[in-house]
């Protein structure tokens, strides 16, 4: 039972009305619901990452020179360029949630037409970055081309030590599995953005674009950890 | 016992609960004023822009506790501000901070387990030694795989080390050993 | 609850007096809609808890079959009955084999079929029964709900976990997995058999159980009558929640170390994989995080079962409330943090042993707790022998057993000789089998005539009973000796000196599989249509809030949204709670 009344609308700002599934009692009920779910869901996203993440952490350990010398291999400048662009889709997010707050229509449209834009804009940058590799010999796991990549490193100044494969074969599969929940994003966003076209969001019922949005910032954190661990350190 | 409060009719419920009319709110609503994003925004892109600067600094063995400070901090911008946690319900917060507790049990006990495996063999001197010689290399199904790039023996690393009755035991480190002759 | 009709009579055995006519039936929910759509594609939870209960028993058969197969090869300590069996098989299939050329394979046949046995009982069987079949029944009526939150995500979760099983089968039909349930690399990055599959299959179902675990927690949540506080849920729900929130916080796990096996064996990317330059204890580590967890997923809403049949059915309001239900709590979170003794001698250090062992036996406190509660309801109270309370009781017998070998093979010097042997058979089956399924079953007796408003033949059910008591314990009581004395689990042929014991547990596995087909044959019997006698809405004369509705119930469970005012443990007659509860 929230005061609609306390927020500031805007003149002209659209409120349609919330539709209210059978089994709840309240609008207030019903998208609390969604939003916990939504929550509980994140959870289980940093959990599955997290395995992956602890995977890298465990290869860096026992291969410490290995990683060291294989992340060389990585654009620094193209992981920072994705950092920014996907921050940048982050905060656009932000905004298309705070435009169906105030019952900007518009707003909404306009800011999750931009944050798939961003999105787009990103894996073009992953997919330069993975033919780029490919080019080199520097494929996943047992199909690691040894002499192709030691002569793309000596090119450019590097000694590949110990089992490059590992490192590599990481890097796919963490960028990969993450790749893939930007193609998710991208499909939730575009569903989200069809219906507010309809505009059937506003003040009283944005949950989708909210829940929609939470699922956008973990991708978005995911990354946010990915970029210095592959890319940046040494 | 599970009775002692009465309930009574002029009272909201909210999941079950009795509340007062004032502790019932369904759902937390916050609009953030818009110049907030655009700090937080910038926020996010100086600490970016940091973590890159910092990377070309060899800063050695702080290098990764200074990427993961920073990552955290843009983390939790987003968390608080992006994500609405500062206004939201209290209990996703609880959702979320418990769920990196529970990342956090994960991490610390394998971490634990790897970074202790081989301090009873060493200390005792009888068990198996879990490092294979690094000359003979790793039992490959492929060949020319393997430790074909590998540089030299790194200077601590005792070639002495024996292949584990186990066939199944710890793989080639050479890197582990010669982090495991630092430890010691 | 205050149910008047409840007062003239106190026995739990079901009388027919009790049928509510003080208001005209209504369609239950099974003729509210008609047709194969209004299952395939229903948002009803009780329609879906009625086909997990199906799905789950069809997998439960096959698991069972595989089973029954391999105690008969262990009828004797050289291989004979499988190489007969794949003589034979070979011959239908028009490509006929020597015996000798059969013998061979049969080792690989004996790995796949308790594979099967294995995999199907835990993904499919043990860890989806009870919460998708009961907890999806009875959940929402439990809280006094319409529904569960997310009755959308209900029914994907139904047709995921499909997927999954189809999945499995599939594996099954392509020649089987022989690495056993856990999927241990290095062997299952190298093995020929189907792999791929298997884990696909349980990665989808680890979906399956995420989306139910969110979709219970956000439920309880939520979802709850007014004046249902969290201290007046039912002590089933208690399980149920504790439950969802280790299949969500531990599932992801699973999923991550299946995605990289998988990725290991088409890619090699080393993680895994020691010939790569992997670390297979790794594996065991990532694996365990999810799967010792999961052993709570299957054996927390046993507790919650076994809570409702002892307090009902003994008529007393359960002792220690908070306890049992805090305990559900406190166990799911300590059991993400004693995977370890799953690894005591696979090369893990030994001080992460240590410290494993030392966290194990904190498991068995909350463990206790709860055991030594439901004793307590047991004292004084108006215990009615009937099938529900009799599985009640086994399970008492049974878990006990099971929970306090646990607490041996916790001990780190005792497992590095029990490991590995039948010892280790003989806990989980009495903690799985004795414990969960036994609850199960129990479950299903208890809430029969409120899931299908028939009421089973009580003589018949208690034969069964009988049976499935003398059978499991007669299979597996003796495999601790067995194991004790050094036999090894998972070989096909063995030492002569076994044999009896083996061969008395065989015998015991065919007692039990008959009482468990009589126990199938009689509760479908009772769905008959000639079966038309009256079922009362409360047979039981239970104080929750599933009772207060018709059986089985409407669409919409309850006509009015019901307003709770007590516990669901006052009982009307007998309970006095001065005495027993310090009140």
């Amino acid at each position: 039972m929230s005061s609609h009344d306390a927020k500031a609308m805007r003149p002209g700002a659209i409120d349609p009305p919330m539709p209210l599934a059978h089994h709840f009692d309240t609008p207030g009920q019903q998208a609390g619901s969604a939003k916990f779910g939504m929550w509980v869901f994140l959870a289980t996203e940093i959990l599955m990452f997290s395995g992956l993440f602890l995977a890298y952490f465990v290869v860096r350990m026992l291969y410490p020179e290995m990683v060291l010398s294989s992340h060389e291999l990585l654009d620094k400048t193209m992981g920072g360029v994705n950092t920014v662009v996907l921050l940048t889709s982050s905060f656009t997010m932000a905004m298309a949630v705070r435009a169906a707050q105030l019952g900007d229509q518009k707003g909404v449209v306009r800011n999750i037409i931009l944050t798939i834009l961003f999105a787009f804009v990103f894996m073009g940058v992953k997919y330069v970055e993975y033919t780029g590799k490919f080019a080199h010999g520097i494929f996943p796991g047992k199909y690691f081309d040894y002499v192709a990549a030691g002569e793309y490193a000596r090119e450019h100044g590097h000694v590949l030590a110990g089992k490059p494969h590992i490192f590599f074969g990481l890097y796919f599969v963490m960028t990969g599995l993450h790749g893939v929940h930007v193609l998710a994003g991208i499909g939730v966003l575009t569903w989200v953005l069809l219906r507010a076209r309809k505009g059937e969001f506003g003040p009283r019922y944005y949950a989708p674009v909210e829940n929609v949005g939470l699922y956008w910032h973990i991708v978005d954190l995911v990354w946010i950890f990915l970029f210095p661990l592959l890319y940046l350190v040494r | 016992m599970v009775d002692a409060h009465k309930i009574e009719d002029d009272l909201v419920f909210l999941n079950g609960e009795a509340l007062g009319p004032e502790e019932a709110v369904e759902i937390q609503e916050h609009v953030s004023p818009l110049s907030l994003y655009y700090k937080v925004l910038s926020a996010l892109f100086v600490l970016t822009g940091l973590t890159y600067a910092v990377s070309y600094l060899d800063l050695g063995e702080l290098g990764l506790p200074v990427a993961m400070f920073v990552a955290v901090i843009k983390v939790s911008l987003v968390c608080t501000y992006f994500m609405h946690l500062k206004h939201d319900d209290r209990y996703h917060v609880f959702v979320f901070l418990s769920t990196l507790l529970f990342v956090g049990i994960f991490f610390t006990f394998i971490l634990f387990d790897l970074s202790s495996r081989d301090r009873l063999s060493d200390e005792q001197g009888t068990f198996f030694q879990q490092r294979m010689d690094p000359d003979k290399g790793m039992p490959s199904r492929q060949p020319g795989f393997g430790p074909g790039l590998t540089p030299a023996l790194p200077p601590g690393a005792a070639p002495a080390a024996t292949v584990a009755p186990e066939a199944t035991a710890e793989p080639a480190a050479e890197d582990k050993a010669e982090h495991d002759a630092g430890a010691h | 609850m205050a149910n008047d009709k409840e007062k003239s009579k106190s026995e739990g055995e079901p009388t027919e007096s009790k049928v509510d006519t003080s208001r005209p039936r209504e369609p239950s929910f099974y003729e509210a809609q008609k047709g194969w759509k209004s299952w395939a594609f229903t948002l009803d939870h009780k329609r879906l808890g009625v086909m997990y209960l199906l799905s789950t028993m069809i997998f439960f058969f096959i698991a069972g079959m595989s089973a029954i197969l391999f105690r008969t090869e262990l009828l004797t300590p050289q291989g004979d009955f499988l190489p007969w069996l794949n003589q034979q098989l070979a011959g239908m299939m028009g490509q006929p084999i020597s015996i000798e050329e059969a013998a061979a394979q049969s080792g690989t046949t004996y790995n796949k079929l308790f594979t099967v046995h294995g995999a199907v009982m835990v993904f499919l069987v043990i860890i989806p029964s009870v919460p998708g079949a009961l907890g999806n029944f009875l959940l929402p009526l439990m809280l006094g709900a319409k529904d569960v939150a997310f009755p959308r995500l209900n029914l994907a979760s139904f047709w995921i976990y499909s997927l999954g099983a189809i999945f499995f089968l599939y594996t099954l039909f392509m020649g089987g997995l022989d690495t056993g349930w856990t999927f241990y690399t290095p062997y299952s990055t190298n093995t020929g058999t189907a792999v791929i599959s298997a884990t696909a299959g349980a990665f989808i179902l680890g979906f399956s159980s995420i989306l139910t675990g969110i979709n219970f927690m956000v439920t309880i949540h939520k979802m709850r009558a007014p004046g249902m506080t969290w201290y007046r849920m039912p002590l089933f729900v208690w399980a149920i929640y504790a439950t969802a929130v280790i299949q969500v916080l531990a599932t992801p796990v699973l999923a991550i170390t299946l995605l990289l096996l998988m990725v290991e064996r088409t890619l090699g990317i080393g993680i895994f994989d020691p010939a790569m330059g992997g670390d297979p204890v790794l594996f065991q580590h990532f694996f365990w995080f999810y799967s010792h967890p999961a052993v709570y997923i299957m054996i927390l809403p046993g507790f919650g079962i076994e809570s409702e049949l002892i307090a009902v059915h003994s008529r007393k309001h359960i002792f220690g409330y908070k306890a049992i239900a805090l305990s559900s709590v406190a166990i799911a979170i300590i059991s993400f943090v004693v995977w370890g003794h799953h690894m005591f001698v696979s090369g893990q250090s030994e001080l992460a042993g240590i410290v494993f062992s030392f966290l194990t036996f904190a498991v068995a406190v909350p463990t206790a707790i709860k055991v030594f509660s439901w004793v307590a309801t047991l004292y004084k109270g108006s215990i009615a022998f009937n099938t529900p309370m009799l599985y009640g009781l086994m399970f008492l017998f049974t878990f006990t057993i099971g929970g306090l070998t646990g607490v041996f093979l916790g001990t780190l010097s005792v497992d590095v000789h029990l490991h590995d042997t039948y010892f280790v058979v003989a806990h989980f089956h009495y903690v799985m089998m004795g414990g969960t399924i036994i609850a199960f079953i129990g479950g299903i007796h208890h809430w029969w005539p409120k899931m299908f408003g028939k009421m089973y033949h009580e003589g018949s059910a208690k034969i069964g009973a009988l049976l499935v008591f003398v059978g499991f314990n007669t299979t597996f009581f003796n495999q601790f000796v067995m194991g004790g004395q050094g036999m090894p689990r998972r070989y096909y042929t063995y030492v002569p000196q076994f044999q009896e014991q083996h061969v008395l547990s065989t015998i015991g596995a065919y007692i039990l599989a008959v009482g468990l087909l009589w126990t199938a044959t009689y509760l479908l019997y009772s769905l008959r249509k000639s079966n038309d006698a009256p079922v009362a809405d409360n047979p039981w004369g239970g104080a929750s809030l599933e009772w207060q509705t018709q059986s089985p119930p409407i669409e919409h469970n309850f006509h009015d949204t019901p307003r709770v005012t007590t516990g669901p443990y006052n009982f009307p007659q007998i309970d006095r709670t001065g005495e027993v509860d310090g009140h």
